[in-house]
């Protein structure tokens, strides 16, 4: 048998590949099998799940006391403008401008730094990551250092995050930070730790009027399903086909 | 066969089995569990400290029953104890361990209800300027029943 050197080398990388490729298939059939069954544990099924947080933009005073409650629990920099979670103020003038701010994501409040007699309509609109069913950051992180749970959050390995900053660049909705403590890329987890107990995110038990609103979207009864049932709803940029798990009441057309 | 290419077989095989070898070594073992990420993630994620207890857990028998009981009944009852007095849940597992006090400032109160152009308008307000004579809000305000002037 005679072969050439091209025939040779193409031979070569057929083989190397086709092994790589089938070895790894054959370890993720195995341990998809596995996964089909069993659930992190410890009195909490994610199976029984899917989380939904629904935004009702009517209620919000934009006191930012969400803001606040979420860098707290989750021990974001708080000197730094970083944010899991902010409220914007939308201000529709009179002469047609829309001024869209958001200092110090709201934490400190809002001056009114624009007299009243000029703005036609002004509204706060609190935003946080949508925990997409087609999130863009889940796609692009090179190392599967971000994922979705099965209950539909979606969180960071903060081990396993080389810090790229490719998924920031991802987010369309400009949800998530680089941590410069931890120096890996950041995001709202819905505060896993705490929905994994029953209890309600931060920045929900935050909110003072009841603007934010979390609940099971596998439970017919919850309050993020009643809403759903019952409210006009959209999402931010549904175009973008990501599936947002953010939903939004009342939601204006200048919001983006 | 031709000793190049059993060579070259031999090779390819070395080959393969480092490369499994290395990656075994490399890839966590919980890689892959559910999905293509680190399943021990998920419990890192879920084993991080919770700061914030919750209203319910300051009314507790001999804990604040009495400050709750009237907080429960009154037009603050939304406003959560920890929005004011920040997280507790430290303090909630070991009484020596104190919350920060409390911000009493007028701005503090004004941070909801401060007059704002793109608050709700039926949301209770009030001009910083005009009321209360700058005097402190919680002269004439419980901030615990905001009505027991
Ligand atoms: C609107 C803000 C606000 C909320 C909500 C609030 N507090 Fe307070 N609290 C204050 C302020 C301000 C002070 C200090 C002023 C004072 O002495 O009255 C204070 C003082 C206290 C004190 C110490 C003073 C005393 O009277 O013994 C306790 C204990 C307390 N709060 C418990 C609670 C509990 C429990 C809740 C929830 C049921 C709660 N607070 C909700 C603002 C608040
Ligand atoms: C985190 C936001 C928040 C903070 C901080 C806050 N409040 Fe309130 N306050 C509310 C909400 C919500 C209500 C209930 C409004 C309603 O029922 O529509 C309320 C109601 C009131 C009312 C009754 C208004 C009415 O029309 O019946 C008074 C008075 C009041 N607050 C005073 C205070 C004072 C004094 C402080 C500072 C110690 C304070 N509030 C801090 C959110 C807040
Ligand atoms: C000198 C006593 C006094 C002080 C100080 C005071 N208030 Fe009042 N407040 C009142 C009285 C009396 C009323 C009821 C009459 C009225 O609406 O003006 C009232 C009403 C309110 C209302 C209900 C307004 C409405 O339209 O429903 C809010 C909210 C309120 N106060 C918040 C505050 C806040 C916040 C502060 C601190 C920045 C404060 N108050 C300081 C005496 C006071």
């Amino acid at each position: 048998m005679k072969i050439s050197r091209r025939e040779f080398a193409k031979t070569g990388f057929r083989v190397i590949i086709g092994a790589a490729v089938s070895s790894t298939i054959i370890e993720s059939i195995v341990t998809n099998s596995i996964a089909a069954e069993v659930s992190p544990g410890g009195g909490y099924d994610w199976k029984e799940h899917l989380w939904g947080y629904v935004v009702d933009t009517r209620k919000c005073i934009g006191c930012g006391r969400c803001a606040n409650a979420c860098k707290l629990e989750n021990h974001v920099p708080f000197d730094e403008p970083v944010y899991r979670t902010w409220v914007e103020r939308y201000r529709v003038l009179k002469d047609g401008e829309v001024k869209i701010d958001s200092p110090n994501g709201s934490i400190n409040g809002f001056e009114d730094d624009i007299p009243a007699e000029e703005i036609k309509k002004a509204f706060y609109v609190p935003k946080i990551c949508n925990h997409c069913e087609i999130a863009p950051c889940v796609q692009v992180c090179p190392v599967g250092a971000t994922y979705e749970t099965e209950d539909g959050v979606v969180l960071v390995d903060y081990d396993y995050c080389i810090g790229c900053r490719y998924c920031i660049q991802g987010c369309p909705y400009g949800a998530r930070y680089f941590n410069t403590e931890k120096r890996t890329a950041d995001k709202c987890t819905w505060c896993y730790h705490r929905i994994t107990k029953g209890l309600l995110p931060a920045c929900v038990q935050a909110c003072p009027v009841g603007a934010r609103i979390f609940g099971d979207l596998k439970d017919p009864e919850s309050e993020v399903n009643k809403i759903l049932d019952k409210e006009r709803i959209n999402v931010l940029k549904p175009d973008l086909g990501t599936k947002p798990k953010v939903y939004y009441v009342g939601l204006d057309r200048e919001v983006r | 066969m031709q000793p190049h290419l059993k060579r070259v077989i031999i090779l390819l095989v070395i080959a393969l089995i480092a490369f499994i070898f290395i990656r075994s070594l490399i890839v966590p073992d919980s890689f892959g569990q559910y999905g293509w990420y680190r399943g021990e993630s998920v419990i890192d994620n879920r084993n991080l400290q919770v700061g914030y207890a919750g209203s319910s857990s300051c009314g507790e028998e001999n804990c604040h029953k009495t400050i709750y009981s009237i907080w429960v009944g009154s037009r603050h009852k939304a406003v959560n104890c920890e929005i004011c007095h920040g997280p507790s849940n430290d303090h909630v597992n070991n009484v020596r361990i104190m919350p920060e006090p409390a911000n009493e400032s007028r701005e503090y109160c004004g941070l909801c209800h401060f007059e704002r152009a793109a608050r709700p308008a039926n949301f209770p307000q009030i001009d910083p300027e005009t009321h209360g004579e700058n005097l402190r809000c919680a002269y004439c305000h419980n901030p615990h029943k905001p009505w027991f002037v």
